[in-house]
């Protein structure tokens, strides 16, 4: 067992090169790059500001010359493929992953400001969907082809059929702006002023207090409760959209695995030992029933922390999934080189931990 | 009775004038299935008595499970309910116990060992845990300490090696047998005056069979006064364990008496073609007979007898008219049309040994 898992984190090491090579490779080949962008808009910078005066055009390209050397290096971009593809992995093993063309910031710090963001957002929709899901999985087994089951199903597979983002852009309509009904915010991840905390945070808090001079909310100020609020608040409705895309999946797979265990011979036995039917089903059945729910776990878990861009685009959250979108639109290949490596570790070790847990609740299960 | 007095010389036969341990009238279980109501048990009765060993045999569909089911009030509902009848035990009717006071008598009182060693155990859970949690579900008062020794010493009596570190295990790194014998140890764990067998040993091979029904024989012998109702295919089996014999047919009784009646005089013709079905040394030189055609499904079983489609001996009014139950005179009870002569119909009150008339 410990043998097997330690194989399977050693393989993690040709995995993770797989899959870091081909993007490597293809952030080679496609045409422009960061350093022409980059060029492009010291040029145009220069061109205006001189007002074509002083500097002769030789002048610009001893400039632009150096200047690519300078940004050429930074990705070793001077060097062949190979080369430089084995220093990019030899950083990341010192846990250097760069630093970003964009912002010149080195790209840990970037990903470090974001990642807290979108662990926030996923294990709070991973956390709140379990949560859901399997209790309302296990109401509609127990009452399978009631009324209450045929409606759960109704809204569980309307939610199932529409795509997250696009409820997205439907709950904004509907529930955010002006339009319709002004409950939840537009996007953000919390307010900036007095006026735009929820009622509750109103409340509690002072004006006078957490408002500085310039009418800009002064957080730090506020109390944790207030703060809290404020987060909540604006999670509400990009967590609901999170959570849509895996909530058919996992209801229905509680259901569908739950019945299948009720009507399993050990159930039978369990009734005939004079057990009660809360301890038959809740801890006889329900831990059997769990064991397919297992297997997603870690994968959902490393999916919902790397964000969903679609998801974080339309709310305007500044988290891991728009930091790589926009990285890899804006040529800013060491961020998104960076992005990648972190995804990827945290799927790896997303599917080890599935497989830990999936032999943890099943005893038959045994890795050689 | 003098059948009775008989059975007071057959070691594991009771005495006649006691009190049935458990006794069965008119009960009906039915299932509602696609098409109608399937009548699975319609209308059976019959007596256990203390330290018996009651046999219940018949093909495959004839309601054996679904009547042992009904007993422990475990027919799942929906599809299925008992539609009528009484199981008496101990001074009540089990049929009006509340669901607590019913799951007081399930593994307690009266357990059950099923067909299926391979899946009636809990594979997540080890078999200690198994074990331990019938103890206490019955006995909360005993110390986690107590429940695993008697475990154990159950473990040791039904001849599980290395008991104490097995407790341990999960059921799949158990035989078949094996499993088999943990069931037995689980069901007997609370000391159950009625055991209830449903076929258990359809599914291991020859020899284990023969070790598990001697198991199930020796441990119940410790406990004075303990009953087993065996539900079997076997009729081997049956000669060798049991006193008296049920046959069953289509959801109903078809005949009753002891071993020795049914093996040396059965009277209805589906028990003597159930008989010369039965691989014998006597009969070797013929070819192994069977009875003609299959059981029908459920649903599809005829209005007047319920073997007459497979009969030999069939005659028109079996088509017709169901025959009623009919006790010879040496206590047998049969079903059949061509009994009724020498034989006397059952009436609803009964002889506490033998078998009753279904109700209308
Ligand atoms: N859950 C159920 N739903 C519908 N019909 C059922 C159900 N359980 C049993 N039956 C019906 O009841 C009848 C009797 O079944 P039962 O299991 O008692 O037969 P059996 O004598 O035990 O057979 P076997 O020897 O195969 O175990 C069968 O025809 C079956 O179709
Ligand atoms: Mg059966």
């Amino acid at each position: 067992m410990a043998s097997y898992f330690a194989r399977r984190l050693l393989l993690m090491i040709p995995t993770f090169i797989g899959v870091t090579v081909i993007v490597f490779g293809i952030t080679r080949l496609v045409p422009g790059g960061p350093v022409e962008k980059e060029l492009m808009a010291i040029q145009s910078a220069l061109a205006g500001g001189e007002g074509g005066a002083g500097t002769t055009m030789v002048g610009t390209e001893l400039i632009t010359d150096k200047l690519r050397k300078q940004l050429e290096q930074s990705f070793y971009l001077d060097k062949p493929f190979y080369e430089a593809y084995l220093l990019w992995l030899g950083d990341v093993v010192r846990l250097d992953l760069g630093e970003s063309f964009a912002t010149k910031e080195p790209v840990w710090t970037r990903i470090k400001e974001r990642f807290p963001i979108s662990l926030t957002f996923g294990l709070t929709g991973f956390i709140l969907s379990y949560l859901i899901c399997i209790p309302l999985g296990i109401a509609k087994a127990l009452r399978h082809a009631g009324v209450f089951d045929l409606a759960t199903s109704i809204v569980v597979f309307v939610g199932y059929s529409i795509p997250g983002w696009a409820i997205g852009l439907l709950l904004l309509v509907f529930l955010a702006g002006d339009k319709y009904w002004d409950v939840f915010p537009l996007g953000g991840t919390h307010s900036d002023t007095f006026a735009s905390l929820p009622g509750l945070a109103q409340l509690i808090e002072d004006p006078d207090v957490v408002v500085d001079a310039n009418g800009e909310l002064v957080r730090e100020k506020m109390s944790l409760a207030a703060r809290f609020l404020d987060r909540t608040y604006y999670m509400i409705l990009p967590i609901f959209c999170y959570m849509m895309g895996s909530f058919a999946t996992l209801t229905i797979l509680t259901k569908n695995s739950l019945l299948d265990n009720l009507s399993q011979d050990y159930v039978r036995t369990a009734f005939a030992k004079g057990l009660a039917p809360m301890r038959v089903i809740f801890l006889h059945t329900l831990r059997n029933s769990l064991i397919p729910l297992a297997t997603g776990l870690g994968h959902a878990l490393s999916v919902l922390m790397a964000g969903s861009l679609l998801i974080e685009q339309i709310f305007n959250i500044p988290g891991i999934g728009l930091l790589g979108y926009n990285a890899l639109v804006g040529f800013d290949f060491t961020v998104v080189m960076g992005v990648l490596a972190i995804n990827t570790v945290l799927l790896m070790f997303g599917n080890v931990f599935s497989d830990m847990l999936y032999a943890l609740i099943d005893p038959r299960i045994r890795f050689e | 009775m003098e059948r009775d007095e008989n059975a007071a010389k057959n070691p594991d036969g009771a005495a006649g004038d006691r009190a049935p341990l458990l006794s069965v009238r008119d009960l009906a279980t039915y299932f509602r299935v696609e098409g109608g109501v399937a009548k699975a048990v319609d209308g059976i009765s019959f007596d256990v008595m203390p330290g018996e060993v009651l046999g219940i045999v018949g093909e495959s569909g004839s309601g054996k499970s679904v009547a042992s089911l009904s007993i422990l009030r475990l027919i799942p509902d929906p599809p299925g309910h008992i539609a009528r009848g009484e199981i008496r035990y101990g001074g009540r009717d089990l049929l009006k116990l509340s669901y607590q006071e019913m799951r007081s008598i399930r593994g307690n009182e009266i357990a059950m060992i099923f067909q299926e060693p391979m899946t009636a155990l809990n594979p997540v859970f080890t078999i200690g845990f198994q074990l331990i949690e019938t103890l206490r579900q019955h006995h909360p008062q005993m110390s986690k300490q107590e429940a695993f020794e008697r475990a154990v010493l159950r473990l040791e009596q039904v001849k599980i090696p290395d008991a104490a570190k097995r407790m341990r295990d999960h059921p799949h790194q158990f035989s078949g047998g094996m499993r088999q014998r943990v069931m037995i140890a689980m069901a007997l764990c609370c000391n159950p005056q009625l055991l209830i067998a449903d076929e258990p040993t359809t599914a291991l091979d020859v020899t284990t069979q023969a070790q598990i029904m001697e198991l199930m024989l020796t441990l119940r012998a410790r406990r004075e006064g303990g009953s087993i109702i065996l539900i079997t295919h076997d009729l081997a089996v049956v000669a060798e364990t049991c006193r008296r014999v049920i046959v069953m047919y289509g959801g109903k009784i078809q005949e009753v008496g002891t071993v020795d009646q049914i093996f040396s005089s059965p009277r209805h013709p589906y028990t003597i073609g159930l008989l010369e079905s039965l691989p014998s040394a006597q009969r070797g030189k013929d070819r192994l007979h069977t009875i003609p055609g299959n059981v029908p499904y459920i649903m599809d079983l005829p209005t007047g007898c319920k073997f007459c489609t497979r009969c030999e001996k069939v005659i028109d009014r079996c088509h017709q008219e169901e025959p009623e139950l009919h006790q010879l005179k040496n206590g047998q009870l049969v079903r059949c049309h061509l009994v009724e002569d020498e034989a006397v119909k059952v009436s609803g009150d009964m002889p506490s040994t033998t078998t009753s008339a279904p109700a209308p």
